[in-house]
């Protein structure tokens, strides 16, 4: 009897185990939601696993998390408490892959369950950031926007560097600040280079293109600050001395035969344009005609304007100085 | 029957041994600390400061800062940039969201704010002795310095993940899911404890002070907190505000208390619950020759409590390297250490003692270098090249390095053989944290921002000039143009920084994070920096755990 049970026993535990073996793994579902199907580059994609699985892993398709190469080391990402975040950084259309997968313990059991969607990214970049001249002698400097399409770059006639006064060309390079690699930009529908000059005497007209393909039209105009290119008092002449720090500003210092009366001058001096004009406060100044009171030093103010285009304006400042000998 | 019994006897005994536990569990344990009366005195308050600064001292902060500050970076070759690693991800601007060193990061600055926070939290709890002036001066000296560090850890925590969570001063665990402040929010938060701290703190503290967070250190981490809100080449309020700060630090210009608050515009709390708040002694204990610090009231000057002079603490001449090694420990241009010497005891497996500088970053098998390439980028021909050295250079102690072929480290991260710690698990120098020529190289950067170019050179150049010392040289930066300048500036910034690990957030904060690694990805073969997106990988991700745990409450970052 003792033996039979003992048999019986034995043959239990054998069975136990060997039904151990062909144990399967249970079949995973898998589901995942997503907000929407079109991002733009760098933008967050949330999706949410609602599937069931043990594991998950997505592939979000771009390089490296291609489904389809898996077998050549693309590698999907683990989703962790079934929230998942990705972003592209290129433009494209990517399938999104889910897989899903349970195993037991010894892996002699995998059953796998997929599901995809398409999701399509999109660069439609077409504002400039900023925009500039990098390299006015030594120095870069940057445009303004006036409105949504025109931009206005100010330059001095003249930059001091050190000791001398380096004459500034009309002809620069220039350098844009947009928010993505992909747009391209034309300059009067010329693809733009970053060592080519440009000629800035006449309005550029500039186009971003999107990747998407948007385009967006903008123009730049460059106005010099307005300045004496001859001032003369009392037959004296007048030399203009820049500030380096400030292109904006000048100083005229002079000296004129003592015993001058300098309380009611009208001083002689041409401009370099047409389009600029000179005030104190807000009288215009004519040379020859207009007077003022040179016992204590007088601010000029210039107001140089793009032809045509009395809201493109560049201002600045010229103070005269005079000290009798 | 006898079964029965047997049973019931057995019950009734296990009833009586479990009945008789509740009673021993309820006793109190009598002569320890608890929560409760731990901050009643001082020294039980210094105890809860002094676990702050440990966490500056612990290998995890300092780990953390080089990795981020210096080897993402464009002055710095890694020894580990393989995309199988989690150090070379993070260098190359492919980790995930679960990278480990991102989330040591977050931890260990937030360890710092919850221990800053105990300090905070539980001031209100110390019992005073005595009414003496001197008295609330201590109190409010420690409550400043922990409000000096609580900024500082989540400044590193905004220039790293941009708006973070506030953690509340007092943690409860029915609010331990806290949502992320806005980059804004967080700034000004930080902002707030500096000013505070500005005025609560001694202008510098010397001898056996040494070491603590000083009212320069508030107002210089204060200058650098507006300089990161700020944008190069877009006019604003911070730029002003840095420059005010600037004229008072460096030029000796008064200010007062609600000045330096910004009390107007920033409280609705009323002046003497302020001061209540913060330790000052409330206006009706005042005796007759107490101090009253009203709003108006002048807080000390900064002028001349430090200078860029190569001097150590008590005036007498060292090198320019002395700066950072043992000889010049608090000299006269450093503002902010971290101290590392006053946790050695020597023995091993503290980790709150830090490993040095020197022996995670110059003796054996450095981690990051530069070659000849990038030290000619960084300086070009100024003397201070001659402060990093090669493979088998003397040091200027005559030691032969054991740097690698190629590779070049800077001396900064030296220590010279005397001031070495006989046990490996200490280190022989302080980490300079705040320098004072980044005071007036703030200054002057701000100057030109605010369209002050003359004064701006300057200040630049008034520190080139004691560079110049050094080898009797003239060259001096020259005037021009708002971009000239600024590019000057920068320059001279990332001569006079460079390894202080202060690169990546310097650039970053430039907003040229993105063109100056593209740029140094096309001289490295492995093309490091290529993968850096802009205006994505300015600021890192949110830990996924924190997320994860936070069942979506904390958000994560755009492009993550």
């Amino acid at each position: 009897m003792k033996i039979a049970l003992k048999t019986i026993l034995g043959f239990l535990v054998i069975a136990a185990f060997t039904a151990c073996e062909d144990d399967e793994a249970t079949q995973p579902h898998a589901a995942m939601s997503v907000g929407k199907y079109i991002y733009d580059t760098n933008e967050t994609m949330k999706i949410h696993f609602t599937g069931s699985a043990e594991n998950v892993v997505i592939y979000t398709g771009d390089t490296d998390h291609d489904y389809e190469l898996r077998e050549a080391s693309n590698y999907g990402l683990v989703v962790n408490k079934g929230l998942f975040t990705y972003s592209y950084q290129q433009p494209g259309t990517y399938k999104v892959v889910c897989v899903a997968t349970n195993h037991t313990d010894a892996g002699n059991s995998i059953k796998r369950d997929t599901c995809s969607f398409m999701v399509k990214v999109i660069d439609d970049v077409t504002e400039i950031e900023r925009l500039s001249a990098p390299q006015v002698i030594y120095d870069e400097v940057f445009a303004n926007p006036v409105n949504e399409t025109d931009w206005l770059l100010r330059l001095p006639r003249k930059i001091k560097f050190k000791t001398s006064n380096a004459t500034v060309s009309l002809s620069q390079k220039l350098k844009f600040y947009i928010g993505s690699d992909s747009t391209k930009v034309y300059i009067d529908d010329k693809e733009f280079s970053s060592t080519a000059k440009y000629n800035l005497a006449n309005v550029l007209n500039i186009k971003l293109k999107s990747h998407e393909g948007t385009e967006r039209p903008y123009k730049l105009y460059t106005v010099n600050y307005g300045e004496f290119k001859t001032f003369e008092l009392l037959g004296v002449q007048g030399t203009i001395t820049r500030s380096e720090f400030d292109y904006s500003y000048y100083e005229i210092n002079m000296t004129v035969p003592s015993g001058s009366d300098l309380s009611n001058l009208a001083p002689t001096f041409t401009l370099y344009s047409d389009n600029d004009k000179v005030y104190i406060d807000d009288v215009e100044q004519i040379s020859g005609t207009t007077t003022a009171d040179f016992t204590k030093p007088v601010t000029y103010r210039f107001v140089a304007s793009y032809p045509n285009r009395p809201d493109i304006t560049a201002e600045s400042t010229v103070i005269v100085t005079v000290t009798p000998q | 029957m006898t079964k029965y019994i047997f049973k019931i006897q057995i019950l009734c005994l296990a009833l009586l041994v479990l009945s008789g536990c509740n009673d021993f569990l309820d006793k109190e344990v009598l002569g320890n600390s608890t929560d409760k009366n731990f901050y009643d005195t001082r020294y039980k308050l210094q105890a809860a400061l002094n676990a702050t600064y440990d966490i500056l001292q612990s290998d995890e902060f300092t780990d953390s800062d080089w990795r981020f500050g210096e080897a993402t970076a464009d002055d710095v070759i890694g020894s580990d940039e393989g995309l199988s690693s989690q150090m070379g991800q993070l260098v190359h601007f492919r980790f995930n969201t679960s990278n480990t060193y991102i989330k040591k990061r977050w931890d260990i600055n937030y360890k710092g704010v919850h221990r800053a926070n105990q300090v905070i939290a539980n001031v209100d709890r110390v019992q005073l002795s005595n009414n003496d002036y001197s008295k609330y001066r201590e109190i409010r000296e420690i409550l400043g310095q922990a409000k000096f560090l609580r900024a500082l850890f989540y400044f590193n925590l905004v220039k790293t993940f941009g708006g973070v969570p506030i953690r509340p001063e007092i943690e409860t665990v029915d609010n331990l899911v806290i949502p992320r402040s806005s980059r804004e929010e967080t700034f000004a938060y930080i902002e707030k404890d500096l000013r505070e701290a500005a005025c609560m703190l001694s202008n510098r503290y010397t001898s056996s002070n040494s070491g603590k967070a000083s009212a320069g250190a508030a107002v210089g981490l204060l200058m650098k907190v507006l300089m990161y809100q700020a944008t190069p080449g877009t006019p604003s309020e911070k730029w002003e505000q840095v420059v005010e700060l600037g004229k008072y630090f460096v030029q000796g210009a008064s200010m007062t208390m609600s000045q330096m608050l910004r009390y107007d515009e920033r409280y609705n709390e009323d002046w003497e619950t302020l001061r209540k708040r913060l330790w000052f002694k409330p206006k009706e204990l005042n005796g007759e020759t107490d101090p009253y610090e009203g709003p108006d009231f002048e807080i000390a000057k900064l002028v001349n409590a430090y200078t860029f002079k190569y001097t150590d603490a008590t005036g007498s001449p060292i090198t320019y390297l002395d700066q950072f090694y043992s000889a010049g420990e608090f000299c006269s241009g450093s503002i902010f250490e971290i101290v590392f010497k006053e946790s050695g005891d020597g023995t091993t497996g503290d980790t709150n003692e830090g490993s040095s500088i020197y022996s995670t970053l110059f003796a054996s098998g450095s981690p990051m270098y530069a070659d000849d390439q990038i030290i000619a980028n960084i300086f070009g021909n100024d003397y201070r090249r001659n402060f990093t050295i090669g493979h088998h250079q003397y040091t200027p102690d005559h030691e032969n390095t054991e740097i690698g072929a190629g590779r070049i480290l800077s001396l900064k991260w030296y220590t010279p053989i005397k001031d070495r710690p006989t046990y490996t698990g200490d280190s022989g120098k302080n980490r300079r944290y705040l320098r004072y020529v980044d005071v007036v190289l703030m200054f002057a950067e701000a100057l030109n921002e605010c369209g002050n170019g003359a004064e701006a050179l300057e200040q630049l150049n008034s520190y080139k000039a004691v560079v110049n010392e050094l080898n009797n040289s003239s060259s001096l930066y020259i005037g021009g143009g708002y971009g000239y300048l600024r590019d000057q500036i920068w320059k001279e910034r990332r001569i006079e920084f460079s390894y202080e690990w202060e690169r990546f957030w310097d650039i970053v904060r430039q907003g040229r994070a993105a063109s100056a690694l593209k740029t140094f990805s096309t001289m490295r073969p492995n093309k490091r920096g290529l993968y850096f997106r802009e205006g994505v990988n300015e600021i890192f991700p949110i830990p996924q755990t924190e997320v994860d745990i936070s069942n979506g409450v904390v958000t994560q970052n755009p492009g993550y």
